[in-house]
C-alpha cells in the first residue's frame, strides 16, 4: 500500500509505503500518528487505513465531526470502505492510496527530450523568427528610415517574447525551483513564429486559391498552435498532470479565442460602413489564379440584390423603423 | 466648384429654437425712408418657360400690375405678403413645442400653400411620429394635410380644411442677373422677416434649377416666398451656403404650376404615408433615369499611364484631375476624379442620386513587388464611406477576379439597400488591377440612392469602359 499526501497542483508531497497484512496506518494532526496531517479540519484522530490480507485497504473514519471521504463518497462510521485504489480527503487534505492490485503500464516516452536538449538552438531559432517577423512586417510598409524600423520591429518581437517567457520562467522558479529560461522562450517564439508566419504564407495561399475560407482553417490552425504551447508552458511550469494541464490549457485558449472574437465582432457589426474587400490583393498572382469572365462576374452581382435585402431585414429586425407601415 | 457649394448646403429648416419673437408687430420703419426707385425694365422671357399657359398668365398678369409697381421698400413689400405667408411647424408626437418649422406661403386659389420639401418631409415620411401645423399672421392655427411633393425641385404643396389667405402671383420667368429680390420667411423662429438681396440668375450647369440669390437667408425661412420687384413670387428659399456670405438657392417659381396642377379640385386630403413615400421613390427613380441613364456616345476617357479610364459615363458628370498626395515616396500617383453630386434630399441627412468615381494609378518607383501590393492594397482599403445606421443596411459584398478589357482585375462590388426607401441601393465597386508588379489601377465607383438596375447597368458601363492599352 501507497499513501501519498497530494498537494496543491496535484502533485505528491509526502509518500509513504506500508507492507505485511494487518499493517495499519493512522491519519490525524495527533503526532502519534502514521501520516501527520497540519489541517484544522481534521481530527487528532481521523482516519484509519488498515492493509487487508488480499491486499485491499480498509478506510474507516474514527468518529470525526466532518468525517471521511473517499472518492467523494462519506465512509459510513461503522463499516467502513474496503478499496483498491482512491483518493482519501482528510479534512481539506487529499491523501492518494494505491495498493498491488493497481496494474502498472510501461513507462511513457519522454517526447520533450529533444526540445530539452536542444533548447538553445531552439530559442535561438524562434527568437530569430519571431524577430525577422517583425522586422518583416516594417519593411513590408517600406518606411523611409529602413534601418530603425526593421530594427524597431525585431526588437519589439523579442521584447514579447522575453515579457512572456520571463511569466512563465518566474511560475517556473516559483513551483519546480528552476527558471527553464530557454525552454520557455523555445517555446514561446516558436509557437508566435509559427501563428504569425502561417497567418501570413496562409493569406497568400488562400488568395492564389481564391478560396477564403482557408484563412478560417488559417485561424483555426492558429487557436491549435496557441493550445500546445499553451500546454507546453504549463508542463514545464507546474505540477499538473496531463489532463489537468490539457483542460486549463483548453480553456486558456478558449478564452483567448473568446475574446478576440468579441474584438472583432464588436469591430464589425452593424456598421453600414464596412465594406468586406476579399482577400488582399497579391500582385503578380494573377499568374496563378485563373479569372472570370466579366459577364459571369456580372451574373453573379444579380445576387446581390437578394443579399442586400437580407441585410436590410435584418437591420430592421435590430432597429425596427418607425411606423413603418401603415 | 459649383457641386462644392451645392454638398455643403445649409438646409433652411430651423430645429425647434423657441425664441419669442412679436410677431404681429410690423418692422420699426427705417429712419430715412429711402426714394422710391424706378422699376427695373421687365425683363422679356428667356424661353424657359414651363408652358405656354403659363407664359399667357405670366403675360396678363404683367399688363394688370404694370400700374400697380410697389416701393422699392421692404417695409411695402412685406405688409403686401404678410398675410399669404404661413410659418409652418412640426410637432412630435403630441409635443406642444415645435420640432421643425420652416415657412410656406399660399397660392392659386389662397387655399393652397407652397413650401419646401424638406421642411414637411418629416411628416411625409414618418407621419405617426409628426404632425404639421400653420400659424397664419393673424394668429390662427391648424393642421395641415400634405397634397403633392417634388423631390427633384424641393417642394410640397400642402393645404388646411378651413384656410384661405390672399394668393401671392408667381413669376415664371428666371430674374435677370442684378435684379433686385426679396426673401420672406421665419429665420430663426424670430417672426415674419424680410432680406433684401439680389438675384444672380441661374446656377450654370447644375442639375436642378436653382437661382442664385445674394442675400442674407437663414434656417427657417425654407419655404418663403422669393419676391421681385413687382411683389410677384420668383421662387422658393430653399437653401443657403454654410460659412459663406449670403450665398443662398432659390427654386425657381415655374416648378410650382405643375405640381398645382397635379392637385386640382376636389382636393385629396387622404395620401396615405405609404402613397407619399412611393411617390418621393418613383420621383428619385424618375430623376435618376435621366441624370444616370443618359449615355453620351462614344462615353469618354481619359488616358492615363496606358489605361483609359471611363470619365462621363454620363452627360452630366464632372471630372477633374486631382494633385493628389502619394501614399509612399515611391509611388506615384495619377489621380481622376468624377462624380455627379447627390443632389436629392429626400430626408434629413440623406441625398441621393448621386456618382463618384475615383481612378488611381500607382507606378513603384523603385519599391519591392511586395512592398508595392502593400501600398496598393492600402490605398483600396482606405476610402471612407460615409452613410448612418439609421438610413441605409449593412453592405453585402461580392468579390472575385476577372479579366477585364487588356488586364486582370480583382473586383469588389457591395450594394446596400436603404432601410425606409426599399427602392433605393447605395453601390460601392472597387477595382483593382493584379498583373502588374510595378503599375496597379485602383478605381471605385460608389453610387449613392439608385435603383438597382440603374445601378448595375452604370457598373456594366463603367467595367466595360476600364482597358488597358499600352
Amino acid at each position: 500500500m501507497l499513501v501519498e499526501q497530494v498537494g496543491m497542483q496535484g502533485q505528491a508531497v509526502l509518500r509513504q509505503r506500508f507492507a505485511g497484512a494487518g499493517t495499519e496506518c493512522r491519519v490525524g494532526r495527533d503526532l502519534g500518528c502514521d501520516i501527520v496531517v497540519d489541517d484544522e479540519h481534521a481530527a487528532p484522530q481521523h482516519a484509519l487505513l488498515t492493509l487487508l490480507e488480499d491486499g485491499r485497504v480498509n478506510v474507516r473514519d474514527l468518529g470525526t465531526r466532518n468525517g471521511t471521504r473517499v472518492d467523494g463518497k462519506l465512509v459510513p462510521a461503522d463499516a467502513g470502505a474496503i478499496i483498491e485504489q482512491g483518493e482519501i480527503i482528510v479534512g481539506t487534505t487529499r491523501l492518494r492510496v494505491r495498493t498491488r492490485h493497481v496494474p502498472i503500464g510501461t513507462e511513457r516516452v519522454f517526447r520533450r527530450e529533444f526540445v530539452r536538449r536542444h533548447r538553445t538552438l531552439l530559442a535561438t531559432a524562434g527568437v530569430l523568427a519571431c524577430a525577422g517577423f517583425g522586422a518583416f512586417v516594417q519593411w513590408l510598409d517600406a518606411p523611409s528610415s529602413m534601418l530603425r524600423s526593421v530594427t524597431k520591429g525585431g526588437l519589439v518581437a523579442c521584447g514579447l517574447i522575453a515579457l512572456w517567457s520571463g511569466l512563465w520562467a518566474l511560475t517556473t522558479k516559483l513551483n519546480q525551483g528552476t527558471w527553464r529560461v530557454r525552454l520557455h522562450v523555445t517555446i514561446a517564439s516558436i509557437g508566435a513564429a509559427l501563428c504569425a508566419w502561417g497567418y501570413w504564407v496562409v493569406g497568400l495561399v488562400s488568395f492564389t486559391a481564391q478560396w477564403p475560407e482557408l484563412v478560417h482553417i488559417g485561424i483555426a490552425a492558429i487557436g491549435v498552435a496557441v493550445l500546445a504551447a499553451l500546454y507546453l508552458h504549463l508542463r514545464e511550469a507546474t505540477h499538473y498532470r496531463r489532463r489537468m494541464t490539457f483542460a486549463l490549457a483548453g480553456a486558456a485558449t478558449l478564452v483567448i479565442g473568446a475574446v478576440a472574437w468579441i474584438i472583432a465582432i464588436g469591430v464589425d457589426d452593424g456598421d453600414v460602413n464596412r465594406v468586406n474587400l476579399g482577400p488582399e490583393v497579391r500582385l503578380g498572382a494573377a499568374r496563378f489564379v485563373p479569372n472570370r469572365d466579366i459577364s459571369d462576374y456580372l451574373a453573379g452581382v444579380d445576387e446581390l440584390r437578394l443579399a442586400a435585402a437580407r441585410e436590410r431585414q435584418k437591420s430592421l429586425l435590430n432597429a425596427p423603423l418607425a411606423d413603418a407601415d401603415d | 466648384m459649383k457641386v462644392a457649394r451645392f454638398v455643403a448646403a445649409l438646409w433652411l429648416c430651423g430645429s425647434a429654437t423657441v425664441i419669442a419673437a412679436p410677431q404681429d408687430e410690423p418692422p420699426a420703419p427705417a429712419a430715412e425712408v429711402p426714394p422710391v426707385e424706378p422699376p427695373p425694365e421687365e425683363q422679356a422671357p428667356d424661353g424657359e418657360q414651363a408652358s405656354d399657359e403659363a407664359a399667357a398668365d405670366a403675360a396678363a398678369l404683367d399688363a394688370e400690375i404694370a400700374s400697380q409697381e410697389l416701393s422699392g421698400d421692404a417695409q411695402v413689400r412685406l405688409d403686401a405678403a404678410r398675410d399669404a405667408v404661413v410659418q409652418i411647424r412640426g410637432f412630435f408626437h403630441k409635443s406642444e413645442t415645435s420640432a421643425f418649422h420652416g415657412s410656406g406661403f399660399a397660392v392659386d386659389d389662397g387655399r393652397r400653400i407652397v413650401t419646401n420639401y424638406h421642411v414637411v418631409a418629416q411628416a411625409v415620411l414618418h407621419p405617426r411620429q409628426y404632425r404639421l401645423e400653420y400659424l397664419a399672421s393673424d394668429g390662427r392655427t391648424g393642421p395641415l394635410h400634405i397634397l403633392a411633393i417634388d423631390v427633384r425641385n424641393d417642394l410640397a404643396v400642402v393645404a388646411a380644411e378651413d384656410l384661405e389667405l390672399p394668393p401671392l402671383r408667381l413669376r415664371s420667368e428666371i430674374p435677370a442677373q442684378g435684379e433686385r429680390a426679396w426673401s420672406i420667411g421665419f429665420p430663426l423662429n424670430l417672426g415674419l422677416t424680410i432680406t433684401e438681396g439680389v438675384a444672380n440668375g441661374l446656377v450654370e450647369d447644375s442639375i436642378v434649377q436653382r437661382i442664385h440669390y445674394t442675400g442674407a437667408i437663414n434656417g427657417g425661412m425654407s419655404g418663403g416666398p422669393a419676391l421681385d420687384t413687382r411683389g410677384r413670387v420668383y421662387g422658393v428659399n430653399v437653401s443657403v451656403v454654410s460659412g459663406r456670405q449670403l450665398v443662398g438657392f432659390i427654386v425657381p417659381a415655374r416648378h410650382i404650376p405643375p405640381l398645382l396642377a397635379r392637385v386640382r379640385e376636389p382636393m385629396d386630403l387622404s395620401l396615405s404615408a405609404q402613397q407619399l413615400r412611393q411617390r418621393v421613390t418613383a420621383q428619385v427613380l424618375a430623376y435618376e433615369a435621366e441624370v444616370l441613364e443618359t449615355q453620351p456616345d462614344p462615353a469618354a476617357t481619359q488616358s492615363v499611364q496606358g489605361y483609359a479610364l471611363p470619365t462621363q459615363i454620363s452627360p452630366h458628370v464632372e471630372c477633374s484631375t486631382v494633385d493628389e498626395s502619394s501614399p509612399h515616396v515611391l509611388v506615384g500617383v495619377d489621380t481622376v476624379s468624377c462624380w455627379i453630386p447627390a443632389l436629392i434630399r429626400v430626408q434629413q441627412g440623406v441625398h441621393v442620386a448621386g456618382l463618384s468615381m475615383r481612378h488611381r494609378v500607382l507606378q513603384s518607383e523603385g519599391l519591392h513587388p511586395l512592398q508595392f501590393e502593400r501600398q496598393v492594397n492600402r490605398l483600396a482599403a482606405a476610402p471612407r464611406r460615409t452613410g448612418s445606421a439609421a438610413h441605409v443596411s449593412p453592405f453585402a459584398c461580392r468579390d472575385a477576379l476577372v479579366s477585364l478589357d487588356g488586364f486582370d482585375a480583382r473586383i469588389s462590388t457591395c450594394v446596400r439597400q436603404y432601410r425606409l426607401f426599399a427602392g433605393l441601393y447605395d453601390f460601392d465597386v472597387t477595382v483593382v488591377s493584379i498583373d502588374d508588379e510595378h503599375q496597379a489601377l485602383v478605381s471605385r465607383l460608389a453610387l449613392q440612392g439608385v435603383s438597382f438596375d440603374t445601378g448595375k447597368k452604370t457598373m456594366e458601363r463603367y467595367l466595360g469602359a476600364l482597358q488597358w492599352r499600352p
